[in-house]
C-alpha cells in the first residue's frame, strides 16, 4: 500500500495541475471502479512483440498476464524484473493504471505501468499490448506517453507492471 | 603476349573530386519517412525517400521521441526533440529545429521549455498555422498546454493553458483545437502576437467510453477525419468560423462490425482531390487498435462507400502500422510495416510497384513533401 499512496501522491500532484478538483476526483474514481468494472471480453492478444522466445507464463513473455497493456521494452528482459528497474536506472514516478487478469488465479488485479529512466531504450523484448488502453486524451489509461517525462532525465529506458492490487469485482 | 593484355585493359577510372550531393528537384511522390529508432531512441531520424526512383534521398536528424512537421509552403521541415547534455543523460534541453527542405540543412533553432509532449507520432504534436506565420508545439508535464512559436523570428511568444486537452490541431491563421477527455474540441483563438483572446469547447463529437477516436486525425479538404477504434469516421470542418462536425459514418458493413477495425500507429490517409481515404484494417477486438493492418481499405469519402480492399499478406507485406498517399493525380500510396519495409502502390490500383525492405528502423508516421 505504500506504492499505493506513492504513486497516488504524484499522480493527484500531476492530475491538479491539469484538472478542476471535481474532475480530479471523478478521474481518480474511474481508475479504482471504473478500471474494475470493465468487461473483461476474450480478446487476441496478439499485439506486437519482438525478440523474446519464453514461454507465456514467464515475465519475459510479452504474453505475460501483468503486460495486458503495456508498451515499450520489458524490463525483465533488460536486467530487472517485471516490477523493478534495471541498475542504474531510476523509477517514473507518475504512471498509468490499469486491470488486467491473471488465469493463474482466477483474480483481476490492479496495475500500475511504471517506465524505468535515465538510460537509453534497453531495445530488449518489445512488447505493445494494449487491453483497455485508451488515446492520449486519456492519459491515465493511455501507454504512449513517455511516462519518464517529469523525471530529472526524462529518457526511456524500459518499462514494468506493478501490482497495487486485487480489482474488486 | 602480356603487352597484349596490357593493351586490352581499360583506360582507369577517373580522379574523383569529393562533394555534397544536391537534391534534385522536389517531387510529389518523396515521402518523409518518420522513424522513431524504438530500440534506441534518442536517435531518432526522418528518412526523406523517392517513390519514383525508390532511392533514400537523405536524413534530418531528430533526437528524443521528436514531433515533426512540414511548413504549408513545403519550404521547411520543423523537429521538435528532446537532447541530453551527456548524450542519453543529463540536462534536459528541448528545441525546434528547422531544417530547409532543399538541401537538408539546419537553419535554425528555438529553444523551448522543458514541457515538449514526448509521445507517439501524431501529425498534431506540432503544427504550422495555415499561413506558416505561426508554429505550436504540444506540451505535457503531464499539465496540458501549448507553446505559440514564431517560426520566422525564431522565438517562443508564448503559452497557452488548455485545461487537460491535449495536442494542437491547427486551423486558419490563429486558431488551435485540442482534443479533450469527454470527446469535446477545445478551441483557442490567439491575437496577432499569439496572446488568447478566446476560447470556446465544442460539444462532444465522440463518445470516449463507447467508442474512442484515434487521434492520429487525418488531414481531408476541408478539416480532418478522426477514425474511431470501432471504425466510425468523424469529420471536422474547419473551413468556417466555428468547427463542424458531420454525421458519423462507417467503415463497415453490419456483417464485418464487430470483426474487422481500424489499427495502426497512422491509421489513414486521405487524396483530398480525390476523396479517397486509406485506411489499414484488421481483424481483431478490444485491445488490437494499435496492431498493424492486414489490409488496406479504399474508400469513396463523400459516398461513404467502399471501393477496395488491398491484403497485405498476399504482396508479401507484414502488418501496415503507417500509411500516406500522395497529393498528385498519380498517386502513390506508401505503406511502412512491423519489418520496417515501406511499401510503395499504385494508389488508383492497388498494383505493387515497390517494397524497400528495412526504411530505417521503426517507421510509424509518414508525411507528404
Amino acid at each position: 500500500m505504500r506504492s499505493l499512496d506513492h504513486l497516488f501522491e504524484h499522480s493527484s500532484r500531476s492530475l491538479a495541475r491539469r484538472t478542476s478538483r471535481r474532475s480530479l476526483l471523478a478521474s481518480l474514481g474511474q481508475l479504482l471502479t471504473g478500471a474494475a468494472l470493465l468487461p473483461l471480453l476474450p480478446v487476441d492478444r496478439g499485439g506486437r512483440a519482438w525478440g523474446s522466445e519464453a514461454k507465456p507464463d514467464s515475465p519475459e513473455s510479452c504474453e505475460y498476464w501483468k503486460y495486458c497493456a503495456i508498451d515499450g521494452f520489458l524490463c525483465s528482459c533488460c536486467g530487472g524484473t517485471s516490477s523493478s528497474c534495471p541498475p542504474g536506472t531510476a523509477t517514473s514516478p507518475i504512471t498509468w493504471i490499469g486491470t488486467c487478469h491473471n488465469p493463474g488465479d482466477g483474480r483481476d488485479y490492479i496495475v500500475s505501468y511504471n517506465d524505468c529512466c535515465g538510460k537509453t531504450s534497453c531495445g530488449n523484448c518489445e512488447c505493445n499490448r494494449n487491453e483497455r488502453e485508451q488515446p492520449m486524451y486519456r492519459p491515465s489509461r493511455n501507454n504512449d506517453l513517455n511516462w519518464c517525462m517529469a523525471n530529472a532525465d526524462s529518457n526511456y529506458h524500459c518499462s514494468v507492471s506493478v501490482i497495487l492490487g486485487v480489482a474488486e469485482k | 603476349m602480356l603487352s597484349v593484355l596490357v593493351h586490352a585493359a581499360p583506360p582507369p577510372l577517373p580522379a574523383e573530386h569529393l562533394s555534397v550531393q544536391q537534391l534534385p528537384p522536389k517531387s510529389p511522390h518523396w515521402v518523409y519517412v518518420y522513424d522513431e529508432a524504438f530500440d534506441n531512441e534518442i536517435d531518432a531520424r526522418v528518412h526523406l525517400f523517392d517513390g519514383d526512383s525508390y532511392r533514400r534521398l537523405g536524413q534530418i536528424d531528430a533526437g528524443f521521441l521528436p514531433s515533426v512537421s512540414v511548413s504549408p509552403d513545403g519550404t521547411t521541415t520543423a523537429v521538435a526533440t528532446t537532447y541530453f547534455a551527456r548524450g542519453s543523460r543529463g540536462a534536459r534541453t528541448d528545441v525546434v529545429e528547422f531544417t530547409d527542405n532543399a538541401t537538408l540543412a539546419t537553419t535554425g533553432e528555438i529553444v523551448l521549455p522543458s514541457k515538449r509532449a514526448q509521445t507517439s507520432p501524431t501529425i498534431f504534436n506540432m503544427g504550422y498555422s495555415t499561413d506558416g506565420h505561426f508554429l505550436y508545439a504540444a506540451y505535457l508535464t503531464p499539465a496540458a498546454s501549448f507553446g505559440v512559436l514564431d517560426p520566422a523570428r525564431r522565438a517562443v511568444l508564448g503559452e497557452i493553458d488548455t485545461a487537460g486537452c491535449v495536442l494542437v490541431i491547427p486551423w486558419g491563421a490563429n486558431r488551435v483545437s485540442s482534443l479533450c477527455e469527454s470527446g469535446r474540441l477545445l478551441t483557442v483563438t490567439l491575437d496577432a502576437q499569439g496572446h488568447e483572446t478566446a476560447r470556446a469547447l465544442s460539444e462532444p463529437f465522440f463518445d470516449p467510453d463507447r467508442d474512442p477516436v484515434f487521434v492520429q486525425g487525418v488531414p481531408t479538404a476541408r478539416g480532418y477525419a478522426f477514425l474511431s477504434f470501432l471504425g466510425e469516421v468523424h469529420e471536422l470542418d474547419l473551413s468556417g468560423a466555428q468547427p463542424a462536425f458531420a454525421q458519423p459514418w462507417s467503415l463497415l458493413s453490419p456483417a464485418e462490425q464487430g470483426r474487422w477495425r481500424p489499427g495502426a500507429d497512422q491509421v489513414g490517409a486521405v487524396h483530398r482531390g480525390l476523396g479517397r481515404l486509406y485506411v489499414p484494417m484488421h481483424q481483431g477486438g478490444e485491445g488490437t487498435h494499435k496492431d498493424g493492418g492486414t489490409e488496406v481499405w479504399v474508400f469513396d469519402m463523400a459516398a461513404h462507400r467502399r471501393l477496395a480492399r488491398w491484403p497485405m499478406q498476399a504482396a508479401g507485406l507484414s502488418r501496415v502500422l503507417a500509411v500516406q498517399v500522395s497529393q498528385d493525380p498519380a498517386p502513390i500510396l506508401f505503406a511502412a510495416t512491423e519489418a520496417a519495409d515501406v511499401a510503395v502502390f499504385d494508389a488508383l490500383t492497388g498494383k505493387l510497384r515497390h517494397v524497400e525492405k528495412h526504411l530505417g528502423q521503426t517507421p510509424w508516421m509518414m508525411l507528404n513533401p
